[in-house]
């Protein structure tokens, strides 16, 4: 596979066929967890790891699986790789998984890991599937990072944690921090992302 | 000869093997994972009852006095003695455990500038699952008061009974006097606004979960009411040598 088809699957899955902008997947999590930055940040580096893993094990699992059960194999290798996630958090970042609380486990059911499984890796190469999961993983945390950079900002004040708005005497919209406002936010994204890419405007 | 990936004896090797990897992975890692996840679980214990004490700053290990409550009696538990240390906690961390104690309650034990407070867990059921926290109280001029409780839930509706979880709302249990006149447990979360010196505002819409807040407070820090009560008298007693030879004191003392 030539570099330019690399590139190409790289940067698709960022903005002209964002999975949570374009496809519509994964909207779940993303009200959920977008309340501050951190836990969206962590939660999408979850995803990234969970999907490009699970793209390359399918994808060197592809010729030997049978097509009967694919999909139960599927979904232990995505379990199995959302409980290391799981685990690895509440040993390394407690008060983090504490705020993802279910939201981890949930990764199994997002439907961004089990499309490109299912879709790409049964069909391509190890390494064209895991940049494939990699470059899906950051379309998704991409616009959950963007989604709670605008709830935590007018929401609490702060980025990551830090005071930015207090100094200039904004008074916090707690309505940033309830799930309707990401909804909200997420629907201004797609309006601006389609408003860029006409070819995505539906007749 | 070629192997038909469609046949029973392929897939059902092929399942038994996928299970036995992952499983081994899997118990492997929880294993190798599992003392640094009790070293969080038991820190945020410590932070948690820190946060009670109102003392968030300071070091559980060095300020607090560990303890059991056998048969209304404060023992302490040695420091030294890890094993006995890890119990207390272990017993904490099991809520279902917790609730069913009858004897050798855990308690702590914090003396601050001539001041003993006290801080107890709370367990109970919320309205989708269990609510828990610790209460620390202190033993006031005539009656037992809060000074400080920390809540926490494991599926209350956000926005609702979920705010028990907030800072907001457990400020409001501060000073709150745990025993009205008739020598009844009365602190409650009162629905349409508190009333006296023992209720708490209850969370509009957050009727049921309050109920559980209401019932856990009851039933946990029941359990320790003859150890309490045994301070209170205390405190009672000195009222009372002090009304013989006092009438404006004899006078507060009916008032109350």
């Amino acid at each position: 596979m030539s570099i330019m088809k690399l590139s190409k699957n790289f940067t698709n899955p960022l903005a002209a066929n964002n999975p949570v902008i374009v496809q519509i997947l994964g909207i779940c999590s993303a009200l959920a967890v977008t309340v501050k930055l951190e836990p969206a940040f962590v939660m999408g580096i979850s995803v990234t790891f969970v999907c490009a893993f699970a793209n390359l094990i399918m994808s060197l699992l592809r010729t030997g699986v049978p097509s009967r059960i694919r999909i139960i194999v599927q979904l232990v290798v995505i379990a199995t790789l959302v409980i290391v996630v799981d685990q690895f958090l509440r040993a390394f970042m407690y008060d983090v998984s504490k705020q993802l609380s279910v939201y981890v486990g949930l990764i199994i059911t997002n439907c961004i890991v089990m499309g490109r499984v299912e879709a790409f890796a049964l069909g391509n190469k190890p390494w064209d599937a895991f940049v494939d999961g990699i470059a899906n993983g950051f379309g998704y945390a991409f616009i959950l990072v963007l989604v709670a950079f605008f709830r935590e900002l007018f929401g609490s004040g702060t980025l990551f944690g830090f005071d930015v708005l207090a100094c200039f005497g904004y008074v916090n919209n707690s309505l940033m921090l309830f799930p309707p406002m990401a909804l909200i936010i997420v629907g201004v994204i797609i309006w601006v992302h389609r408003s860029i890419n006409k070819d995505l405007q539906e007749k | 000869m070629a192997i038909n990936k469609n046949s029973n004896a392929y897939i059902i090797i092929y399942t038994v093997v996928m299970v036995v990897i992952v499983g081994a992975l899997l118990a492997f890692l929880a294993t190798s994972l599992k003392p640094m996840q009790d070293a969080n679980v038991l820190n945020e214990q410590k932070v948690s009852i820190m946060k009670a004490f109102g003392e968030a700053d300071a070091s559980f290990d060095e300020v607090v006095t560990m303890g059991r409550l056998v048969g209304g009696e404060f023992v302490a538990v040695d420091s030294e003695d890890k094993a006995d240390v890890q119990a207390v906690f272990d017993i904490l961390g099991n809520r279902k455990e917790l609730a069913e104690a009858q004897d050798a309650l855990p308690i702590f034990q914090l003396e601050k500038e001539g001041v003993v407070k006290y801080v107890l867990p709370i367990v109970g059921k919320g309205l989708w699952g269990d609510i828990w926290g610790y209460v620390a109280l202190q033993q006031g001029e005539d009656n037992v008061v809060i000074t400080g409780i920390v809540m926490d839930h494991a599926g209350e509706t956000p926005g609702l009974g979920a705010e028990i979880a907030t800072e907001n709302w457990q400020k409001k249990f501060e000073g709150k006097q745990l025993y009205n006149a008739a020598g009844e447990f009365a602190v409650r979360m009162q629905k349409g606004g508190a009333q006296n010196e023992h209720q708490v505002d209850a969370i509009t819409g957050g009727t049921k979960t309050c109920d559980g807040v209401n019932a856990m407070l009851a039933n946990s820090i029941g359990k320790y009411e003859s150890f309490l009560r045994g301070a209170a008298v205390e405190a009672e007693a000195d009222t009372e040598e002090c009304a013989c030879c006092c009438e404006e004191c004899d006078v507060e003392s009916i008032n109350e």
